[in-house]
């Protein structure tokens, strides 16, 4: 990534694609797994790289390109749910119990937990996407959404907490279906 | 069932963005004209930046206050203008007064030395 930036710098503007393709998956699930809506993540991923494309000469090195990519992207994907507010979201209590009366898969259970993601405050939502999907450390998070690492902590406990219980509640019901 | 941590690991893995995603993000770069920034742009970013709310309200509230000292200024001193005026006007009516007494007085004597000669 560092040769790619360095070629960016001389001028080469094919080494832009080079670095989206490098982070597209990173960026597009962020805002996937926060919004769970493919074609809203493709648009703010695309918002992301072109913000990204105008703001590269300011890129010191690969490791300020990912904060900044990061940054950025979980910004814009807060600012469109709170812009958004219509936006169908999922609450807890509204999260739809399973209907397959067997116990669940592993697919069916990352489904599961992904919507029970998209139902979680949408701070501690980008929380765990930050902690689970880019496995970062909480002072990385509590770097990017410009917070506290204390709040980070909480906010993990809680939310993991909250995970857990819903979680417990849909595998009993489903283990009851199918006794 | 394993831990939710690693559960959420598998459910929260990256995936790939539909197929010509590289490919759009290039075409919006080159249709797209850079925006011209307006000079006040960085002025509405600092205002619209949460952190930095409580500076704008603060400066907000200081303008009032200055506001209000400069208007409360103003209205003292056109009382005393006001007043200076009145006392001005008081002045000239009894200065008037007096030389209207004077000139009865003139008038009530020529009256009266008048019909001897």
């Amino acid at each position: 990534m560092e040769a790619a930036l360095a070629r960016w710098g001389r001028g080469e503007s094919s080494a832009f694609v080079e670095i989206v393709r490098e982070h597209q998956a990173m960026v597009f699930s962020m805002a996937y797994y926060f919004l769970h809506d493919r074609s809203v993540a493709e648009e703010i991923a695309q918002d992301v790289f072109l913000r990204l494309y105008r703001n590269l000469a300011g890129i010191k090195s690969p490791a300020h390109l990912m904060l900044w990519l990061r940054k950025v992207t979980s910004r814009r994907c807060i600012d469109e749910v709170r812009r958004n507010p219509a936006r169908p979201q999922v609450s807890l209590e509204e999260a739809p119990e399973p209907f397959d009366p067997s116990p669940p898969s592993d697919p069916l259970l990352s489904r599961r937990l992904r919507r029970l993601v998209t139902s979680l405050p949408e701070n501690a939502r980008m929380v765990i996407i930050l902690r689970f999907q880019e496995e970062l450390e909480l002072a990385e998070i509590a770097e990017i959404l410009e917070i506290p690492i204390n709040t980070v902590k909480s906010r993990l406990q809680r939310s993991l907490a909250m995970l857990r219980e819903k979680l417990d509640t849909v595998l009993e019901s489903a283990g009851d279906e199918a006794d | 069932m394993k831990p939710i941590e690693e559960e959420l690991r598998a459910a929260l893995r990256k995936q790939e963005p539909p197929e010509g995603f590289a490919a759009r993000v290039l075409a919006r770069v080159n249709t797209r004209p850079t925006p011209q920034t307006a000079w006040w742009a960085p002025l509405r970013a600092f205002v619209r930046s949460p952190r930095w709310r409580w500076v704008a309200a603060a400066v907000a509230a200081c303008l009032l206050l200055v506001a209000a000292v400069v208007y409360h200024r103003r209205e003292q001193r056109m009382e005393a203008q006001g007043e200076m005026a009145k006392a001005q006007v008081m002045k000239a009516l009894r200065i008037a007064s007096v030389k209207l007494n004077i000139a009865r007085r003139k008038v009530q004597e020529i009256d009266r030395s008048g019909p001897q000669s």
